[in-house]
């Protein structure tokens, strides 16, 4: 449900006030099933909200990687019959996923190896991809290329908010092998789309770059898998 | 005289030194044998020569080193689409385009890409951008339509390579000059925008990520029997190279630089000495796994090594 955050309490506070006064609004998860007044609309936008630093930046990393795992343990647990049939396209896909797995353990391990705490809401967070037809070949690879190309996306924008060199060259190691996927991905469902213009402009200022999207903007697309929680940038750095 | 002290002072103006060298090792055994057939006083002028050769590429800013270098490979790669496409460099590719118009189409894409990569850097290196070599020399790719896209392969997957080993050369906040306009021809038609303000870092490794689709494309229709029947997907295993010079793959030819720039096999990641055995998971994780979930930085010393022999300086 969207917040009214215009909406005042009984007392006269603002709702963000409130929540800052009450120290909620700083809760990584906000489950408020309450409300002071039946007259007042609930206060209920469930939110993960990231930490600041690069300890929000790797959480970041890490609730992209959970987001495309789980839709390809989904997939793969019972792929459609017409991707069973395509072996190579199954192949492509069983690779992709065991290399976000191994992203998505490394950053664990990362984030805990640098002193950071592993945002639990994200580990514990579950996906709704019912809005993706995932019993047919060409259902799956249009959602696995929307999250792909999302992800190379996310990357391309979050790399200058990392402040430790160390992470930063991990990071590249990583984002490199998210881009090929997205056009691996999209080559099986359109050959040739591997860098479409929708993701790597012609022309114009971005002419040959890919798309950057900011975490506000990820975590803005994300949230329709999650509902009804809402991810927050929170404390995440904007540059 | 105290060389290490000379080197490490030079590394405080200029943290790519010993990477420019071919290694502090190596530099230091050649200025010990010359050292046994000069007299100590015409040793400084010596020295001096040969840091000045070294550095000969150098603008004295790293930003525009860097810039300068990328700027290079990119001509590299523009030149060597654009003339692949052309029936007078390369009649026999042509012919094959013709016959497979899909082919043709993406390579005309990749080539666009590259272009605008040109365009991008020499706008934004304004005054201070390198001149041209005299030309490139492809001829051993442009034979057959195999050879074309092997080279291709090793083409983006040493760009890759390339700009991940300059990310931590770029500072997070270093942007594009205010006011540069850069010219972007696509389709015959020609717009000129302001890319004035631009996070470095960000454009660089937005190229870096293009480069990657390109490699993924390239590498995955070789699988295609009329190319090669080559069993490789979009990523790297292990360090196979499949047709391409192994050295795209290989580490640093600098071993001193081998721990930072290792081969495409490497299995150690943050931190980890061996993510096959220190990750859990059932099943483990391969080796060929842990290796194509990571792609490798690369120095620019060993990159211009494999590029040098297609490059007419």
């Amino acid at each position: 449900m969207p917040e009214a955050s215009t909406s005042t309490t009984p007392s006269g506070l603002s709702r963000r006030t409130f929540l800052t006064h009450t120290g909620v609004a700083a809760a990584s998860l906000l489950l408020l099933t309450a409300c002071p007044d039946p007259e007042t609309p609930p206060l209920t936008t469930p939110t993960i909200s990231l930490t600041g630093g690069d300890e929000g930046v790797l959480n970041y990393l890490y609730l992209l990687e959970r987001t495309a795992t789980e839709l390809y343990d989904k997939v793969l647990a019972n792929p459609p019959a017409d991707l069973t049939a395509a072996a190579a396209d199954l192949g492509v896909l069983r690779d992709i996923n065991r290399h976000n797995t191994i992203h998505r353990e490394l950053l664990l391990l990362t984030i805990s190896a640098n002193g950071f705490t592993a945002n639990s809401n994200i580990g514990g967070l579950g996906f709704d991809y019912s809005s993706f037809t995932l019993t047919t070949r060409v259902g799956v690879l249009a959602a696995a290329q929307s999250l792909a190309d999302l992800t190379v996306a996310a990357y391309c924008g979050a790399a200058r908010l990392l402040s430790t060199p160390v992470l930063l060259r991990l990071y590249v190691k990583m984002m490199a092998v998210k881009a090929r996927h997205a056009a691996a991905v999209r080559d099986l469902r359109t050959p040739g789309s591997f860098a479409g213009s929708d993701v790597v402009p012609q022309s114009g200022a971005d002419a040959g770059l890919n798309q950057v999207l900011t975490p506000a903007e990820v975590l803005a697309e994300l949230s329709k898998y999650t509902a009804p929680i809402q991810l927050s940038v929170g404390s995440l750095p904007t540059n | 005289m105290n060389l290490f002290k000379i080197i490490a002072e030079l590394e405080k103006v200029d943290p790519e030194v010993t990477d420019r060298l071919n290694s502090r090792r190596s530099a230091l055994a050649a200025l010990g044998d010359i050292s046994k057939k000069i007299t100590l006083a015409s040793a400084p002028a010596i020295i001096g020569a040969a840091f000045n050769k070294t550095l000969a590429q150098s603008s004295g800013s790293p930003l525009n080193d860097v810039l300068n270098y990328a700027l290079l490979l990119e001509r590299l790669e523009a030149a060597f689409y654009t003339q692949a496409l052309q029936a007078t460099s390369a009649p026999a590719l042509v012919a094959s385009f013709t016959a497979n118009t899909g082919l043709r189409t993406s390579i005309e894409k990749i080539r666009d890409h590259e272009n605008a990569h040109v365009a991008l850097l020499t706008a934004a290196l304004g005054p201070n951008v390198a001149a041209a070599p005299s030309g490139f020399d492809f001829s051993a790719a442009f034979g057959t339509i195999n050879n074309f896209l092997t080279t291709a392969q090793a083409f983006e997957d040493l760009g890759v390579r390339a700009y991940k080993g300059q990310a931590g050369n770029i500072s997070r906040t270093a942007q594009v000059a205010a006011n540069t306009s850069v010219t972007v021809t696509n389709a015959g038609q020609s717009s000129t925008v302001n890319i004035g303000g631009s996070n470095v870092l960000q454009v660089a490794l937005q190229i870096h990520a293009t480069e990657a689709r390109h490699a993924a494309y390239i590498r995955y229709i070789r699988r295609q029997t009329a190319f090669g029947g080559v069993s490789q997907y979009g990523w790297i295993t292990n360090a196979q190279s499949n047709g391409a010079p192994t050295a795209v793959y290989a580490a640093s030819t600098t071993a001193s630089l081998a721990t930072d720039f290792p081969a495409e096999s490497n299995l150690a990641q943050g931190g980890v000495a061996d993510l096959t055995t220190g990750l859990t998971a059932s099943p483990a994780y391969t080796a060929a796994e842990v290796s194509e979930a990571f792609d490798e930085p690369l120095d620019s010393t060993t990159v211009r090594g494999i590029a040098g022999p297609y490059i007419r300086p």
